[in-house]
């Protein structure tokens, strides 16, 4: 829906499709028919927010059910929030066009540490006072789901309730509790403190935290009888678990335009650096006929002719060449191509070739992670370089003559040695094309080496560890530049800048609250975004509010020291982390679930690949 | 094989929609409906779809088309109607579908209705402004050139026909314009003149009610 005052200004902005909704699918319900209004907010722009999986999965459950309307907010881009602010239009959401302040919740996924000052300007933009303990009565109750809820400590002040986990059960029953002390004409205090009983749910306010006198924490106390530790939520039976049978189909090109199936959850590697590897255990499939199935409803209901296989690492499915075998029965028929993104190495094989072959040889894209075999072995990749050549090798018989291969740098334990090992297994792939007779003829091979910094995350093995400094970076990023002898391989790396605020983020605790809140009152937004981001400002903000970035990036904390998500509980054992840090130390692997179990933790959970017949 | 021209309506939110992502909106409901499509014999498949006259960013339509190609030679009118209708976003609806009559060449003007409102000054100084702009031998603009530059032009002699008027709030404005392969002049432009001459920022939709030949017939 568009209302009259901001259609007044949509031609002036760049897209405007993004700001009026009105996609085929999109669920337009009878505000007076329905008890809850959910407020479905995605920190970032349209583009991105509609490409993601999550929003489109919660989206359509909520929807499902008559009581609730879930309705989609993206953040302004900034020529928008400009005419916005400008006109007094408050921030609001694409179905009804009515105004955030008009939602019972306003949920937010928070897949990035540099969104959270979108998530402060959203709110701002809504009209939605800023702090939690600002807000008054049984509405407006602001949640947030989402990777980065493992540690939401640095928005800890202005989020009512942090879900922990998987959303599918908890936010429903969230929902059903606003209702039931609507009834009982609670108050929000006791709305919350009721809500801080579901498991999985977080409310920082029933928490205190003490520090040490060097900045560090001293304690983290629960209040009113909320749980000591918040244990996450996850759906064990993906089979049966809420999967959406239609997407909202955008009207302007978003990042990810096509259909997307999940295949599973989590991930049986464990490479030490991935936080999503570790927050999502233990690995959950789906069944390959629910999958075909799930997938063949979707490309018809939407209309989407592509259709992609979405995991943390599609060719570790243990079924996926059956799976393939059933899908490619109706694409082809239909002309629906098949795209598996997250490939592994070792996971391109002939036979996953010949079946995505349909799809346009646009590029591959591979994540050796480390250039040197000693390094990949730290970080537990996993992936051994002949593996690496001999994937490049398949491709490149196949047709392919771009391949895309990503590394990180500022790992921990890493030299110059390992970081000059990266452009030199650049080389090797160039090589490599040039040593095969099936190459294609006539076409020059291009070799994307793409480097980002590595950033420390909670919940991996790599929690304690330093950052490595901005400097040191640029130094490092240099030194591959110079190493880069080949004009077939194209060089690229991600700002050291936003790496060191995202790391601050990422490990931050809840003295940070004060930055943010000055962030928003200065008007920061899309710090993902170098249009927008300037370090510069933050740094001087730090000083301002007398806080030393450092403190969260550069230094190497202690096993024991108490860290700002201790009391948030993911299913994986500090000490199984503790221990995996230090094999890294060692250079030693750990092999993946499927080989061995490794005593995570994770089973606890009574299912997924814990309990898998090998 | 057969073509046929589809005709629908462009409307409400749908207006936002830009002529490329309109491809894209119809490619996918064509796909979703479907129907039996011919579709090109290259490298990368697609199906034969063609839109005689595109249609400006935030424009209403009311007499849209566009041109597809079927592998049949017999084909359901209303089964095509229904089933496009059901995959298409609810501000493009599909009403008839004919057989191409004139070639997409042939398009020679287009018949637009300007409505304007604004609320900084009377509807009647509004009226008698707009009025004196049309009235007057030449009507200046800048003109966005093909290389990215501007041309200042004189739209009056494009003006081919004009009516303007006024409502208890706004005013409404018919006017036919050039508009074809060779010679386009968009109607905004007559707004920009409005705006620059009396310093105004007026808040104006356009629809593009119909187009024609040369000689006047109604595009078929």
């Amino acid at each position: 829906m568009v209302n009259k005052e901001v259609e007044k200004y949509l031609l002036k902005v760049q897209k405007p499709a993004k700001y009026v909704g009105g996609e085929l699918n999109s669920v337009v319900k009878n505000k007076e028919d329905v008890e809850i209004r959910f407020a479905f907010c995605f920190p970032d722009t349209y583009e991105v927010g509609m490409s993601h999986l999550g929003m489109k999965i919660l989206y359509s459950q909520f929807n499902s059910i008559p009581y609730i309307w879930c309705e989609r907010v993206f953040a302004p881009w900034i020529d928008m929030e400009e005419i916005m602010v400008e006109n007094n239009i408050p921030l609001y959401a694409l179905e009804s066009g009515d105004p955030l302040s008009e939602f019972d919740f306003i949920g937010f996924t928070l897949q990035y540490e540099l969104s959270f000052t979108n998530v402060l300007n959203m709110l701002k933009l809504g009209n939605i006072p800023i702090c939690s303990k600002d807000r008054t009565g049984l509405t407006n109750i602001v949640v947030a789901g989402g990777p980065c809820t493992c540690n939401p400590e640095p928005i800890a002040d202005f989020v009512d309730i942090f879900f922990i986990g998987e959303g599918e059960e908890v936010d429903l029953e969230v929902m059903e509790l606003l209702r039931e002390c609507r009834k009982e004409k609670t108050t929000r205090e006791e709305f919350l403190i009721r809500a801080s009983q579901i498991q999985g749910c977080y409310v920082p306010s029933l928490y205190e935290i003490e520090y040490n006198e060097d900045g560090t924490l001293k304690s983290i106390t629960p209040l009113n009888n909320a749980p000591k530790k918040i244990k996450k939520r996850l759906m064990m039976d993906m089979d049966n678990s809420y999967y959406p049978d239609n997407f909202v189909v955008p009207n302007t090109e978003i990042v990810h335009d096509r259909a997307m199936q999940e295949i599973f959850r989590g991930c049986i590697r464990g490479c030490r650096f991935c936080q999503a590897g570790f927050l999502y255990r233990p690995v959950r499939e789906k069944s390959p006929e629910v999958i075909n199935q799930q997938c063949h409803t979707l490309c018809s209901n939407t209309g989407y002719d592509e259709v992609s296989l979405s995991s943390l690492s599609s060719s570790d499915y243990s079924q996926i060449v059956p799976l393939l075998d059933k899908l490619t029965a109706w694409s082809t028929e239909e002309k629906v191509s098949i795209s598996l993104p997250s490939l592994r190495v070792d996971g391109f094989t002939d036979d996953i070739m010949s079946k995505i072959k349909t799809v346009r040889k646009s590029g591959l894209t591979f994540a050796p992670e480390a250039g040197s075999q000693r390094l990949r072995d730290a970080i537990n990749k996993n992936v051994q370089e002949d593996e690496l050549l001999n994937t490049c090798r398949t491709a490149f018989s196949g047709g392919w003559t771009r391949v895309k291969l990503y590394f990180m740098i500022g790992l921990p334990t890493e030299t110059m040695e390992d970081v000059n090992a990266i452009p030199a297994l650049g080389k090797k792939v160039v090589d490599e094309y040039y040593k095969n007779p099936d190459r294609p003829k006539g076409k020059s091979v291009s070799v994307t080496v793409s480097a980002s910094s590595f950033v420390p995350k909670p919940f991996t093995p790599f929690q304690w560890e330093p950052q490595d400094t901005i400097s040191t970076i640029h130094k490092k990023q240099k030194s591959i530049k110079e190493h880069i002898e080949s004009k077939k391989i194209i060089f690229n790396y991600h700002e050291a800048d936003t790496s060191f605020l995202e790391g601050v983020f990422a490990r931050g605790d809840r003295k940070l609250c004060k930055v943010m809140l000055k962030a928003c009152e200065r008007g920061f937004h899309f710090d993902g975004w170098s249009d927008c981001f300037d370090l510069q400002k933050w740094l001087d903000l730090f000083e301002e509010c007398n806080i030393d970035p450092s403190f969260y990036n550069n230094r190497r904390r202690e096993f024991d020291e108490l860290l700002p998500w201790d009391h948030i509980d993911y299913g994986v054992k500090k000490d199984f982390l503790i221990n995996e840090c230090k094999k890294a130390y060692a250079s030693k692997t750990t092999p993946h679930c499927r080989l061995e179990c490794s005593k995570c933790g994770a089973n606890r959970y009574g299912g997924g690949v814990c309990f898998e017949k090998h | 094989m057969k073509n046929i021209r589809i005709w629908f309506t462009k409307d409400n939110e749908c207006k936002y929609i830009s002529h490329l992502d309109l491809n894209r909106v119809v490619m996918r409901a064509l796909h979703k409906s479907k129907i039996n499509l011919w579709h090109t014999e290259g490298f990368n498949p697609h199906p034969f779809v063609t839109f005689p006259l595109p249609l400006s960013l935030g424009f209403r339509g009311v007499k849209e088309c566009m041109d597809i190609r079927l592998i049949e030679d017999e084909y359901n009118k209303d089964e095509i109607i229904s089933s496009l209708n059901d995959c298409l976003p609810s501000g493009i609806h599909v009403y008839d579908v004919t057989e191409p009559i004139m070639k997409a060449g042939k398009i020679d003007k287009g018949l637009f209705e300007i409505v304007i409102e604004d609320d900084t000054v009377d509807v009647d100084i509004l009226f008698n402004n707009f009025k004196k702009l049309l009235q007057q031998e030449c009507i200046l603009v800048m003109k966005k050139t093909k290389k990215k530059g501007f041309k200042e032009i004189d739209i009056k002699p494009h003006i081919l026909q004009w009516k303007v008027a006024d409502y208890n709030e706004y005013i409404k404005c018919k006017v036919l314009l050039p508009a074809g392969s060779t010679n386009n002049i968009n109607p905004t432009l007559i707004i920009n003149a409005y705006n620059n001459k009396y310093n105004a920022d007026v808040f104006y939709q356009i629809t593009r009610l119909d187009i024609f030949d040369k000689d006047g017939n109604s595009f078929r």
